[in-house]
């Protein structure tokens, strides 16, 4: 890994992006109409939340609309994740082949592609946090930041994953709103969660550990260690078996050098 | 889709590939720059080849600079480090007169004008060989003269250069001219 070449593919993949107005609009907008139809759909009613990070028992009771913001924020964060990396990894992939050809190496570029998403989900992450201060004041702001870090990493990796897979977009794009609907959209959803009857299949989905890290700093002291170091791995599996197939399909074939 | 393929491209010469649509032309160049792996046989060349696609394939949101920026980071080492080479993008603009476009997005120019920095990129590490896919499909009629005028001072030099195109007018700067007919590879 050359780091003067990742640095420069970071930089102009970053320039790209940044003149595409319309995401950099949409990416303000979106996290704040979600929360705005949040405060004006829930209510203060007090909600059973299990933190099942902690154990099986720890319930905590907690007003509708907080637990509301923290799940929708995480849904945000990873919808929006997977999406830009989706778009990343497709956007130009016939250029990218090019620069291989002239001598950048494909661990290159997606590592390049993958810094870059990285610094885009810490802003997201950091500026839904943000926008979530208006509304209500969690116990421990850092603990559900990470878990929206997480989310996004996790999420990301998910979406390269997929972009590396499918050629088309709209498969890709498919593959996302299905995972990211069933999971945080839907059984990561504190309310369901404690009446589910098969919760091991919901601890096994990518977004398990970072929701229980956003919605246990929301709520209470406990100790997040555990759930973001499982987080990690989730994500880091997913992030190597996309560079792997990445490599495969940006490959060059070898040819006998003659000078 | 092609059988039995076997060429030289000598050096200072000039070589194109010709051929209807569809026979198989872009196939043999993507097996040629490693896109495509062949069934069997082996590729010789010589590594420090530029390639010029049949679409320019560029980044539209950069400017022209820093396209050429974002190749010559590609080139690397094999750019070198003598002064000669580092202004060779500044030269090259000029000498294709495109200055005046580098600050501009590429997303912004015209069709003929994305094909010169196309072909500009592919000639950035002053390669030894250059491999055209149709490459003057959409130059106006002065680059598609300065095209050849360059080809000439190219072979001169002795670097080959060769052309994969559906029609060649310019027959007399070609060296050798084949045809893909019945999935071989003939003298024309």
């Amino acid at each position: 890994m050359r780091i003067s070449y990742l640095l420069k593919c970071v930089l102009l993949t970053a320039k790209s992006l940044l003149r595409n107005r319309i995401i950099l609009l949409l990416l303000l907008i979106i996290p704040a109409i979600f929360f705005i139809v949040t405060r004006y759909t829930t209510s203060n009613m007090p909600v059973w939340c299990k933190l099942a990070t902690v154990s099986e028992e720890t319930v905590v009771t907690v007003s509708q609309r907080e637990l509301a913001f923290i799940f929708i924020a995480l849904a945000v964060a990873g919808l929006l994740s997977s999406f830009l990396s989706l778009t990343l990894i497709h956007s130009q992939i016939n250029e990218h082949r090019r620069l291989i050809i002239c001598g950048y190496r494909s661990g290159e570029i997606i590592m390049a592609k993958f810094l870059l998403l990285m610094i885009i989900i810490l802003s997201i992450s950091v500026y839904i946090a943000f926008e979530i201060s208006f509304f209500f004041k969690p116990r421990n702001m850092f603990g559900v930041t990470l878990g929206f870090l997480l989310v996004g990493f996790v999420y990301g990796s998910y979406g390269m994953l997929i972009g590396t897979i499918f050629r088309g977009e709209l498969e890709g794009i498919l593959f996302i709103v299905l995972l990211a609907n069933l999971d945080i959209g839907w059984l990561q959803n504190p309310i369901f969660y404690i009446a589910a009857q098969n919760k091991a299949f919901i601890r096994s989905l990518p977004s398990f550990f970072p929701s229980q890290i956003s919605l246990v700093s929301a709520f209470s002291e406990y100790s997040i260690t555990r759930a973001v170091c499982r987080s990690i791995v989730y994500g880091l599996i997913f992030l190597i078996i996309a560079l792997l197939i990445y490599s495969l399909r940006m490959r060059v074939r070898k040819r006998m050098n003659i000078d | 889709m092609l059988e039995d393929v076997s060429f030289t491209v000598n050096s200072g010469s000039i070589m194109a590939v010709t051929g209807e649509n569809g026979v198989g032309k872009s196939t043999l160049l993507n097996i040629i720059i490693g896109w495509l792996k062949p069934d069997r046989g082996t590729i010789r060349i010589n590594e420090n080849f530029g390639f010029c696609p049949q679409d320019p394939l560029l980044f539209p949101r950069l400017t022209v600079n820093e396209n050429l920026d974002y190749f010559r980071t590609a080139y690397g080492s094999k750019l070198g480090k003598n002064e000669k080479m580092q202004s060779r993008p500044d030269e090259l603009l000029r000498e294709f007169d495109f200055w005046s476009y580098r600050d501009k997005k590429v997303s912004i120019l015209s069709g003929g004008t994305k094909q010169k920095l196309n072909l500009v990129i592919s000639l950035l590490h002053d390669p030894e060989l250059m491999i055209l896919d149709e490459p003057y499909a959409s130059l106006d009629w002065e680059t598609y003269q300065k095209f050849w005028e360059y080809a000439a001072y190219r072979k001169k030099e002795s670097k080959s250069i060769l052309i994969v195109s559906h029609f060649m007018y310019d027959q007399s700067m070609i060296d050798e001219l084949y045809v893909i007919k019945n999935h071989k590879l003939v003298c024309a």
